[in-house]
């Protein structure tokens, strides 16, 4: 700005009326001319798995503006706070422009083909010294489903090892492994048009005002629906409620096998259905005896009527839908409430129609991609380690002999965190994911790291506490910048498509794969030919052939062309690719013996109770304008704004017992450590008891004082209760 | 019957057309998809448009603030939009919802009747309050007057701005840029007839986390869920915080009534005791000058600051801007006359303290604003005076030399602010309105050290008097210093201490992103 400019900005002659122009644009209608774009490029949310579409608008290479897709059958043209800032991401200050490699200590700027030689290089020695499987990967459910199923190959068939697992474990795996008991298969069977059918809806654990909002419109709409919310606080979504559960903090399985009892006893059951689609009833019926009201009652806080009453809603319900997210996933009896809640839709046959689903809310745009097509805890396309037939078939698809492909799965990732603490993992690859946050009890992850011969990371934004780690750091395209396809939480998957070019050196993850397999000398061998996404997903639609996650008859043409297909979608269906499915409507299940499994299932106190040093029970969560651990939302303006850091939420009984008044800045206390200078909201929607932190923010990183304790089954840790103690801060930063 | 609005719209006066094109194309269709939102038939003679907000529908998504910030393009500390949280109830009866408001489009529009250069129109056919940044000199007078906080001042551009309903947008047929967000079809365009409203809206504008709609007649409608506690109020309810102490406004007024105050006694000391003093009146007119120039700091576009006399008939910020403007003229005169032993400098005198004394009116009556509940009563315009007597007197006590009618007359004003002093104290912690009481609470927390401060100040000033052997120069400018720094001490608590009114906030307070 010259002295001139200063002047007349400062003396009021200018009002930078050029910058505050409007005019009426074709899409957009008459709006700041700043957001007028040139060319519109179709896309897909790229935040949490609801799945929007979406419209880039591009202007001179800068996405200017972004709208929600009117025609997409998912959100109709809306979107949420974090999805209409979305574009803010793409050039935001926090982006991985360059490869960095630390030489003497310093992150130092490398061009690509150093990078990928050190990366192969490193990795290879590690390898040679300390054995194939001393080399460990953990991505995400953030790329699109091509890079995943390219990064399956890469990983257990090019680097050779196993020990290869996502982020999802940290959310979703519960959800699959209680689907895989269950079912015989992960997926699941429902359709967000349930939500507008069903005449009954239950969400357990889940929070869709905050997480999920534009599934709300779906409740909105379906008028002569009951909706109950089971949840420890009092949540927006709670405040939707016809009937709300206070239930303590994970008594979950217990208020579903009180609900299963009820609901035998009182004979609600579709007994048709069951005897003809499932295995295990007696077993079930057995089980749940001992979850009389009155016990159910003690464990869940609620009263005995109000779980009768909840029973009998659902037992008399034509359709009864129950939608569940991390207050159920985040848990040390996941799984098994997975399977209770299966159990309960199995026996009174609320699966498979319209409006009837035991439905698990995905959590990350692409966390069904990366399930689908990933090469962690199954075989691409729902296929069994275990299993030689899908080996063979694999094989034979693959063109490699069938011993290449491993017969178990590898570590987990909680189990790779401590086999680097144990020093058996040596290096490490991480992708698109922000451990040093999202990961329980930091201390431990920061010793496994800290004892790694080497650590890449690879991922759209730099710094993040985890790419300050790092020896070597790939910077990756993000969304708006490559193309592919990501599959939402009703298996619809939908394209996503490049708008502009990456940020400076970055390269898409498909490329940087392509990269390293070229480097580790398996690029012919395992991508023969490909050159994009479009050759990996037209061997992933013949991989998932036949299976329940069927794409063969799916294009990139017809995915636009529809807005999204749903799977299964095979070669050939006569299914009209826009309408809603759902899955096991003819009742054949993935099951060897094609029955759904009653599984008994029983309840079991939290691992971690309040005792005398920490009597409070932390309850960790979300807050509508921020995403994950906030690489992404953190450096946008508007969401920043509106959600600038944590608070820590206390009910005023316990507040006034601690002396403690609203905005005191306090310190949150277990056994594993400490979050400091939190700000204090002293508020009725949390019980006595209880506090809640939201976990987005490094600053008072709630991952300070969460625990190490996993679901046996699913590996996903127990983030939502652990004991803690909360004091005044005495230095207080503002 | 006469019609003026329709006469005018039908005129062509104004850009909103009386029948929209809904069927034009896409653009209609996708407004609201799937929610049923539609926009409503233009308003007919009577009659505007205004917001419908649903509480009960309200998820507190905030989509409305994004979408309100891409329309208009604005920064983000800047929301022309903004959703707030109410809460009340005990667990598990807990109760929360959401408030979500942008411009109010007022009957009887504060914003408007206070702005100085005629900025705001309220449009004939829509009802809406527009606002001219190309008039607008940034004075942000209507950011005090409008009792919701609606107009926002931006200083990247040095003018106000607020939303207008996305006016241009209404008039292409499309929906304003919130409603198109809402996922939940909260937020809707309606018409309503005036006068009807007019009996109405003591039901159907007022809401728990909203101030009053009495100050300006908000359109607003709100649905209220029908479970709602007596107790459920806005979160932010404990969160103060000091608000801007304007500076040049600080300077301006303050030298201001030290000015008129001088001016007073020196015209008293000619008029009555015979002792016209030929340089006096020049410091005064010195002082005057300041402040004058230091209140057009104070303005975004300073440049245009003449602008600010135009709406004197309607305006108190224009009729101050207007009496000081007539005192300076006068003071000029007199201060010439003075200087040059003109005989008849008295009457010259008289004018300028007549307009000098209005003048410390009307910038004492212009604080008196909805949306400054701690400034809205007659302790303001006490203070204002109170101020000029102190200072005033101080002044000429330099500039004669000590005298007898001097320490009576400070006297009296250091009692009158300590008498007006405690009685405000007592009045604001006693208000049944929350923001008074925290302004309150601000003057005995975070401010406490510099209310201590400026009574020291008050009494450091009345021992030098006690203490001050007659005419000594050093000890007379010693007192008018000390009273000049109790003052602006007094006058900068004056502006950070308010409390503003306002429509509830999220619990934490936004910081600079």
């Amino acid at each position: 700005m010259t002295i001139l400019d200063w002047l007349k900005r400062k003396s009021g002659l200018d009002i930078a009326a050029d910058q505050y122009r409007y005019g009426e644009d074709p899409v957009l209608g008459y709006t700041s001319m700043r957001k007028h774009a040139d060319g519109w490029v179709n896309s897909t949310c790229g935040y949490c798995s609801v799945g929007c579409g979406m419209q880039l608008g591009v202007r001179d290479g800068h996405v200017v503006s972004v709208r929600g897709n009117p025609d997409h059958p998912v959100n109709q043209g809306k979107l949420c706070p974090k999805g209409l800032a979305e574009h803010y991401a793409i050039e935001s200050e926090g982006r991985a422009r360059f490869p960095l490699l630390r030489k003497q200590g310093e992150l130092t700027r490398v061009g690509w083909d150093e990078a990928i030689s050190v990366f192969v290089e490193r990795f290879r020695a590690v390898q040679a010294k300390f054995g194939a499987e001393s080399v460990g990967v953990i991505s995400t459910g953030q790329l699109v489903t091509e890079e995943f199923y390219a990064l399956g190959k890469l990983v257990q068939l090019g680097l050779g090892t196993r020990n290869y697992d996502g982020n999802t474990t940290l959310c979703m795996s519960t959800a699959v492994a209680g689907y895989k008991r269950s079912f015989g298969s992960d997926g699941p069977p429902g359709a967000y048009e349930d939500l507008e059918l069903a005449d009954v809806i239950l969400l357990i654990g889940a929070n869709v005002a905050e997480n999920h909002p534009i599934l709300c419109s779906r409740l909105e709409a379906n008028r002569s629906r009951t909706l109950i919310v089971a949840d420890p606080r009092v949540t927006k979504t709670a405040m939707m409620a016809d009937l709300y559960l206070p239930v303590k903090p994970r008594s979950d399985l217990a208020l579903v096998n009180a609900m299963i009892r009820v609901v035998i006893a009182e004979n609600f059951c579709d007994m048709d259905f069951v005897e003809r689609y499932t295995s295990g009833f007696d077993e079930l019926r057995a089980s749940v005896e001992p979850y009389t009201l009155e016990y159910a009652a003690e464990i869940t806080g609620l009263a005995p009527d109000l779980i009768h009453k909840t029973a009998l809603l659902y037992g008399n319900a034509r359709s009864a839908f129950i939608g569940w997210t991390m207050g159920v996933n985040h848990s040390t009896k996941g799984t098994e409430t997975v399977n209770a809640i299966n159990n309960l839709a199995l026996i009174t046959g609320n699966i498979g129609r319209a409006g009837a689903a035991p439905f698990s809310i995905t959590g990350q745009c692409n966390a069904m991609g990366t399930r689908e097509t990933g090469f962690t805890s199954g075989l691409p396309g729902y296929r069994k380690f275990e299993s030689e037939n899908d080996r063979r078939y694999l094989a034979g698809i693959w063109n490699v002999p069938v011993e290449r492909i491993p017969t178990k799965r590898g570590l987990a990732y909680p189990d790779i965190i401590e086999a680097a603490v144990a020093g058996k993992i040596r290096a490490l690859w991480i992708i698109g994911t922000n451990p040093l946050v999202s990961f329980p009890n930091i201390d431990v992850l920061k010793q496994a790291l800290g004892n790694l011969d080497f650590l890449v990371v690879q991922d759209g934004f730099h710094p993040t506490p985890t790419t300050e780690l790092a020896d070597l750091v790939l910077p990756a395209a993000i969304w708006g910048e490559k193309e592919g396809t990501y599959t939402n939480s009703e298996r619809r998957v939908s394209k996503v498509n490049a708008a502009v070019a990456p940020q400076g050196q970055a390269r898409s993850d498909f490329d940087i794969f392509m990269a390293i397999a070229e480097k580790l000398g398996c690029r012919e061998e395992l991508f023969p030919g490909w050159a994009g996404p479009a050759d990996a997903f037209d061997e992933w639609r013949r991989v998932s052939a036949g299976q329940l996650c069927d794409y063969s008859g799916m294009t990139y043409a017809a995915l636009e062309a529809n807005s999204g297909i749903q799977w299964p979608f095979p070669a050939g269906s006569s299914l009209n690719p826009a309408a809603s499915t759902r899955l096991y409507g003819d009742g054949r299940f993935a099951t060897e013996n094609g029955r759904a499994n009653l599984l008994p299932t029983a309840w079991a106190p939290f691992p971690e109770q309040p005792n005398k040093e920490f009597p409070l029970v932390l309850n960790t969560g979300r807050t509508v304008e921020h995403w994950h651990t906030r690489t992404k939302t953190g450096g946008i303006p508007i969401l920043q704004r509106m959600s600038p850091r944590a608070w820590l939420e206390m009910n005023p009984h316990d507040a006034n017992r601690l002396g403690l008044r609203p905005h005191d800045r306090v310190e949150v206390v277990s056994a594993r450590g400490r979050v400091s200078n939190v700000e204090l909201r002293i508020t009725e929607i949390v019980a006595p008891g209880q506090v809640f932190l939201p976990f987005h923010f490094v600053e008072t990183n709630a991952n300070q004082i969460t625990q190490s304790a996993f679901d046996p089954v699913s590996r996903e840790p127990n983030y939502k209760q652990c004991a803690v103690r909360v004091e005044r801060s005495t230095h207080v930063r503002s | 019957m006469e019609l003026p609005l329709l006469e005018r719209a039908r005129n062509g006066d104004d850009a909103f057309p009386l029948a929209i094109d809904a069927g034009d194309g896409q653009m209609a269709s996708f407004c609201g998809a799937g929610m049923g939102v539609e926009l409503p038939a233009p308003p007919g003679p009577g009659e505007q448009y205004r917001f419908h907000f649903d509480m009960t529908k309200c998820i507190g998504c905030k989509c409305c603030v994004v979408a309100c910030n891409e329309q208009n393009g604005n920064p983000a500390a800047i929301q022309w939009r903004r959703v707030g949280e109410i809460e009340g109830g005990v667990y598990p009866n807990a109760i929360r919802h959401y408030l979500s408001m942008g411009c109010n489009h007022c009957l009887e529009p504060t914003c408007l009747t206070g702005c100085p250069v005629d900025a705001y129109t309220k449009d004939g056919v829509t009802g809406i309050v527009r606002h001219s940044a190309d008039a607008c000199i940034g004075c942000q007078y209507c950011t005090w007057n409008c009792s919701y906080g609606v107009p926002q001042y931006n200083p990247e551009r040095g003018v106000v701005g607020k939303c207008d309903m996305c006016y241009g947008r209404l008039t292409q047929g499309q929906l304003p840029a919130c409603a198109n967000a809402c996922p939940e079809g909260a937020i809707r365009i309606e018409t309503v007839h005036t006068t009807a409203w007019r009996r109405e809206y003591g039901v159907k504008a007022n809401s728990p986390g909203m101030p009053s709609a009495d100050d300006s007649l908000s359109t607003t409608r709100i649905s209220l869920p029908a479970r709602l506690t007596p107790d459920v109020r806005k979160v932010d309810i404990n969160r103060l915080h000091l608000e801007h102490p304007h500076w040049p406004l600080v300077v301006m007024t303050v030298l201001t009534q030290l000015s008129v105050g001088a001016f007073t006694s020196i015209w008293l000391l000619e008029v009555l005791s015979a002792r016209p003093h030929r340089a006096a009146a020049i410091v005064a007119l010195l002082v005057a000058m300041l402040a004058l120039a230091a209140s057009t700091l104070h303005l975004g576009r300073p440049l245009h600051a003449v602008r600010a006399l135009k709406m004197w008939r309607r305006s108190w910020l224009s009729r101050e801007v207007l009496l000081f403007t007539l005192f300076a003229i006068t003071a000029q005169g007199y201060s010439a006359a003075l200087w040059m032993g003109i005989k008849q400098s008295a009457f010259l005198g008289s004018l300028t303290v007549l307009f000098g004394l209005c003048g410390v009116g009307a910038s004492a009556r212009l604080y008196l604003v909805p949306g400054r509940p701690a400034w809205k009563s007659p302790f303001t315009i006490l203070e204002f005076y109170l101020t000029a007597m102190l200072l005033g007197s101080a002044g000429a006590n330099v500039l004669y030399g000590a005298s007898s009618w001097a320490t009576p007359t400070m006297v009296t004003a250091v009692a009158a602010v300590f008498a007006g002093g405690i009685a405000k104290m007592i009045w604001l912690a006693r208000s049944h309105q929350h923001e008074r009481r925290g302004t309150f609470t601000l003057l005995v927390t975070d401010l406490s050290n510099l209310l201590t401060a400026r009574i020291l100040l008050l009494f450091a000033g009345l021992l030098l008097l006690a203490l001050a052997p007659a005419g000594q120069k050093e000890i007379t400018i010693s007192i008018a210093a000390v009273f000049i720094c109790s003052e602006f001490v007094g006058r900068y608590l004056f502006f950070v201490s308010v409390v503003p009114t306002n429509m509830a906030a999220e619990y934490l307070h936004a910081e600079a992103a």
